[in-house]
Formats: structure tokens, C-alpha cells, sequence
């Protein structure tokens, strides 16, 4: 690994680690902020799963984004993580909404619109149509998880004290189950756009084998890590500014969540679709902020018409506009910082792709 | 001393059957206030009264004991993080019920009031209305932590028994000032009524508390 493809790196890892400060708050923030698990309990699983889904299960979603635009030149990987990166601290210091996912994607299009490549419209509107979908199906997950537990809990009538104790531990598995979910589907994010342009060869630690591919996805796991260590501050805020959460919810909300981000990166479950004859779940790194959102939504909705009045509808509708704002912000930004890198700087940010015809 | 670290499973275990201990102990109190007002009337005040007061004395301290010890471990393991105070107001609520069943009975054993004859069966009646409200209470906070939208139906049962022993005591109290008793002695027996009413209010008190607890919970 040389020095340059490490400095070019950089803005990759600091993508990572604001989406382990900002996105570890999804998976671990209403345990934390319903004070059901201590914050270096939760960092610490979900730093050593992150890393884990991230190494063994990053594969599925990272060909999903390379499919929208094959960045080919490490300036260029480096540029649209970069802006991927700006937009989402920028859109975070202004206390707005933001998703990491929207702001790769909208950065890999700037690319594709400076370098002329044509963006597939199929792989785009696939992309889009998870960031309807997600939420969507984080709320239907949420309505049938609490209607589940809500008849469980009034079947076994366990005891306040024993509810809580198998709530504690259902917040660490659920939890480590997202950050797996998470490691898994985002790292697309982190470093998906350095995958063509990477170099890294396979090593071999012990009897444990990891591809190039694996060595990058280990570092983007690292450094989202990292930066779930400095998530302590959102972890205590998150799932109350919706709606208030309490914490058999907070738990259904994890699971939800987990579960939306499992299903859009798990290669097996798109297997057994595809053996079964039904439709395949493409499989690209998903908003876990839109999956959240949509959880805390049906959770809500699940109450009934209480539950859906103490919506506060506009934290949801700016939540929305940072949902419709962020891709276009990013996109012009990762257009703008490329035309500065390749003519200020001299850095190449794509390599011409020479059509030819199969023979 | 290092401090002893136990299982997340036994700690709960042990909470959950302090509770438990704390519940049974105000139910068979107010089972011990019933018997010795009874048992007062009855005979006087003699060595059974006297067990009796000794019993319930014990209750109050241990309930005292219990109810301390379960708030501190539930703030010191941050436990039932949403509702900890509630359950400390409810333990509470039951430590007071505690305390008025001994200092009622510790009047008695004091002032050893003599009570007409025609008033027994009203004063019987009054103190068993006020026990079984303390006793639905007990039955409501059973309820509130494992099933607590049934809560309510013990809630009621409360309301109602607090106006049964209010309806009772006025009628005591109003017969005492037309009677031909000595004042001394109309105010002495007014007060004693007064603190068995003032039990039944507590056990009100308790129960509007966990109606609001419950619906909390059932959230």
C-alpha cells in the first residue's frame, strides 16, 4: 500500500468516521438515550460488528454502488468521498437531516456528469427507490414487531423487572445485529468508490485470508469505528425528536432498522429469493437514518391514531427536505471540487474509458 | 470491602422478590390492622392487641428497610430507567399505608379508648372498608407490574371502599356529637375515627397514583 493511495484514502476514512458518529446513533442511540445500555457498552459492540460486517458481508452492496458510476482514477474516488464527506458535516453542523448514502450517490453522480459518463438510469432509479422503500418497509418491520411483542408481553405478563432485564439484553443483540447490518451495507459508502481504482493484493493473517477488496473494507471499518466512539452526543438525542420512545419501542426500532439494512446487503437472503422464484431485493447500501425514520414512524402508527398524533410532522417534513436536498448538494459539490482537483491541482480524477466491441 | 458482584439474573431475581416481600407485607398488615381493631373492640386492649401491634410495628420497619434498599439498587443499576420513579412513588405510597395502620393502632394502644357498644359494628365496619382498600391497593400494584392495563380494575374497587369508609365515619361522627357522651370523649373517639378514614384517603391517594403509573407503562 503505497503512500499516495493512502492520503487519497483519507477522505474515504473521514467519511467513515462521520458516519460511525452520526449513524452508530441508529443502531445503538435509543438503548443509549433510554439509558437501557451504557455508552461504552454499546460503542464497544458496535465498533467490533461494524468491522465485522464490514470485512465479511461488504461485498453485495459495494457492487450495487459500483454499478451507478466505476470511479477509475483515485483523485476522482478520492474528490466524490471527499464531497460525500463536506456534505454531510456541513448538513450535521446545520442541524439538518442528512444521509450518508444520499450524499455518495449524489457525489458519484457529480463525478459521472463531470467525467461524461452516462449514469444508468436503471441502477439510478433502483437507488432512489430504496430511499422510498427503506423507510417504508423500516415502518412496516416496526408495526409488526410491536404488534408481535405487544402480544407476547400481554400473553406472558413477565414482570416489570424481567421485561426490563430481557429488554437490556434484546438491545444488544438487536444492536449487534445492526451495526453487523450496518458494517455490511454502508461500507459501500466509506470506500465503495476507491473498489475499481484500488490496487491492494490479498494477505494472509494466520489461517485468515483477506482479498484486497477485504483490506479496504477493513480500514473503512476501522475508521467507522472510530467514529462511533464520538457518537455519545447524538445517541442521547436520537428517537426523541420524532416521537418519544420508550424502551420495548426503542428496541422494536432497532430491530426494524437492522432488519431493513440486513435485507438490502445480505447476498444469502437474495439467493434463497431468487431459488424461491420470488423477486430479487437489489442489494445497495441504504439510508440507516431513512430506515430509523420510517421505524419511529410505525411504531407510531402501530398505537393508532395516538400514537400518529404525537408525530411532530415537522421534524418529519425537514427531515424529508434534507432527504430531497442532500444528493443535489453533493452532487454539486463532487462537481465542482473535481474540475478544482484536475485543473488547481493536476490531479487526474477519471481515465477515458475506450469503448470496444466484443468479438 | 470490594463490592460484590452479582449476575444481572440473580439481581433481578432478588429485586423482583423484594417487591414481592414489600406487597405481601402491606397485605398482611392491613390483615393485622382488621384482626386487632376487631379483636379491640371485641376485648380490649390485651396481650393478642398487643401481638398484633408488635406485628405491625415489625411490618413498618421492614417495609422501611425494603422500601430503601429496592430504591437504591434501582437507581444504582439504573434499572426500569423509564419508570423507577414511579415504582420508588408506588413503593412509597405503600410505606405510608405502612406507617398509618401502626400509628393508628398506636393511639389505640395509648389512649385505649372506650368505645360504646353502639358503635362497634360501625367501627368494625369502617376499619374493615379501610383495610380492604389497602388491600386492593396491594392487589393493583401486583397488577401494575405484570399486567398493567388490569390495574384499573382495581383502581375502582379502591375508590369505592375509601367512599364506603368516608360514608362510614361521617355517620359515626355524626352519631357521637348527638349522643350524650361527654365532649372529652366525643373528640377523643372523633379522632380515632379520623385516623382510620385518613387511611382509607392514602389508599385513594395510592391507587389515582398507579391508574396514572399503569396507563404510563401500558404506553
Amino acid at each position: 500500500m503505497d503512500l499516495t493511495f493512502i492520503i487519497f484514502l483519507s477522505s474515504g476514512l473521514l467519511l467513515g468516521w462521520s458516519l460511525g458518529a452520526n449513524d452508530a446513533a441508529n443502531v445503538f442511540g435509543t438503548a443509549v438515550g433510554s439509558r437501557m445500555l451504557r455508552f461504552h457498552v454499546a460503542a464497544v459492540v458496535c465498533a467490533v460488528f461494524v468491522v465485522l460486517g464490514a470485512v465479511v458481508s461488504g461485498a453485495g452492496a459495494s457492487h450495487g454502488l459500483g454499478r451507478l458510476g466505476e470511479i477509475n482514477a483515485l483523485g476522482g474516488s478520492f474528490t466524490v468521498a471527499l464531497a460525500a464527506a463536506v456534505t454531510v458535516y456541513s448538513m450535521t453542523k446545520l442541524g439538518l437531516p442528512v444521509s450518508t448514502t444520499q450524499a455518495v450517490v449524489g457525489g458519484i453522480v457529480g463525478w459521472n456528469l463531470f467525467s461524461h459518463t452516462a449514469t444508468d438510469p436503471a441502477v439510478l432509479t433502483k437507488i432512489m427507490g430504496t430511499w422510498i422503500a427503506a423507510p417504508i418497509l423500516g415502518g412496516l418491520f416496526a408495526v409488526v414487531l410491536y404488534r408481535v411483542t405487544e402480544y407476547f408481553i400481554r400473553v406472558v405478563k413477565p414482570h416489570a423487572l424481567w421485561l426490563d432485564q430481557w429488554t437490556r439484553i434484546g438491545f444488544l443483540v438487536a444492536g449487534a445485529l445492526g451495526a453487523y447490518s450496518l458494517g455490511a451495507n454502508n461500507i459501500a459508502n466509506v470506500v465503495g468508490v476507491f473498489v475499481p481504482a484500488s490496487d491492494l493484493e490479498s494477505i494472509s493473517i494466520g489461517a485468515v485470508t483477506l482479498t484486497g477488496q477485504q483490506r479496504l473494507f477493513l480500514l473503512g471499518g476501522l475508521a467507522v469505528a472510530a467514529g462511533v466512539f464520538f457518537s455519545r452526543r447524538v445517541m442521547m438525542t436520537v428517537g426523541k425528536n420524532i416521537v418519544t420512545v420508550g424502551p420495548v419501542g426503542g428496541w422494536v426500532v432497532v430491530v426494524a432498522h437492522s432488519l431493513v439494512l440486513f435485507v438490502f446487503s445480505s447476498e444469502l437472503l437474495q439467493t434463497s429469493l431468487m431459488r424461491l422464484g420470488l423477486p430479487r431485493i437489489p442489494l445497495i447500501p441504504v439510508s440507516s437514518s431513512q430506515a430509523v425514520v420510517g421505524a419511529v414512524c410505525g411504531l407510531a402508527i402501530a398505537h393508532g391514531w395516538r400514537g400518529a398524533r404525537q408525530i411532530r410532522w415537522s421534524v418529519l417534513r425537514n427531515i424529508a427536505l434534507g432527504w430531497l436536498a442532500t444528493p443535489a448538494i453533493a452532487a454539486l459539490i463532487s462537481y465542482v471540487a473535481l474540475y478544482f482537483v484536475q485543473n488547481v491541482f493536476q490531479q487526474p480524477v477519471y481515465q477515458p474509458v475506450i469503448a470496444s466491441l466484443g468479438m | 470491602m470490594a463490592e460484590l458482584k452479582i449476575s444481572p439474573f440473580r439481581r433481578t431475581r432478588i429485586l423482583a422478590s423484594q417487591i414481592d416481600e414489600m406487597l405481601d407485607i402491606v397485605s398482611q398488615a392491613a390483615l393485622a390492622f382488621r384482626h386487632a381493631i376487631g379483636h379491640y373492640i371485641r376485648s380490649g386492649w390485651d396481650e393478642t392487641a398487643e401481638v398484633k401491634y408488635r406485628q405491625l410495628d415489625e411490618f413498618e420497619s421492614r417495609g422501611d428497610k425494603l422500601r430503601s434498599t429496592i430504591g437504591q439498587t434501582l437507581y444504582t443499576e439504573m434499572l426500569l430507567p423509564d419508570t423507577s420513579g414511579d415504582v420508588l412513588g408506588l413503593l412509597s405510597s405503600l410505606d405510608r399505608l405502612l406507617d398509618d395502620m401502626e400509628h393508628c393502632l398506636e393511639v389505640v394502644r395509648i389512649e385505649r379508648p372506650e368505645i360504646p357498644p353502639e358503635y362497634h359494628d360501625g367501627w368494625l365496619e369502617c376499619a374493615t372498608m379501610a383495610a380492604e382498600a389497602v388491600e386492593q391497593v396491594v392487589a393493583a400494584a401486583r397488577s401494575y407490574f405484570r399486567d398493567p392495563r388490569a390495574a384499573r380494575d382495581y383502581v375502582h374497587k379502591i375508590h369505592y371502599y375509601e367512599k364506603e369508609t368516608q360514608r362510614t365515619a361521617l355517620q359515626i361522627i355524626e352519631q357521637l356529637f348527638q349522643s350524650d357522651l361527654g365532649l372529652d370523649r366525643k373528640l377523643q373517639l372523633r379522632g380515632h375515627v379520623w385516623l382510620i378514614d385518613r387511611l382509607a384517603d392514602k389508599a385513594d391517594d395510592a391507587g389515582d397514583a398507579l391508574a396514572i403509573y399503569a396507563v404510563k407503562r401500558s404506553v
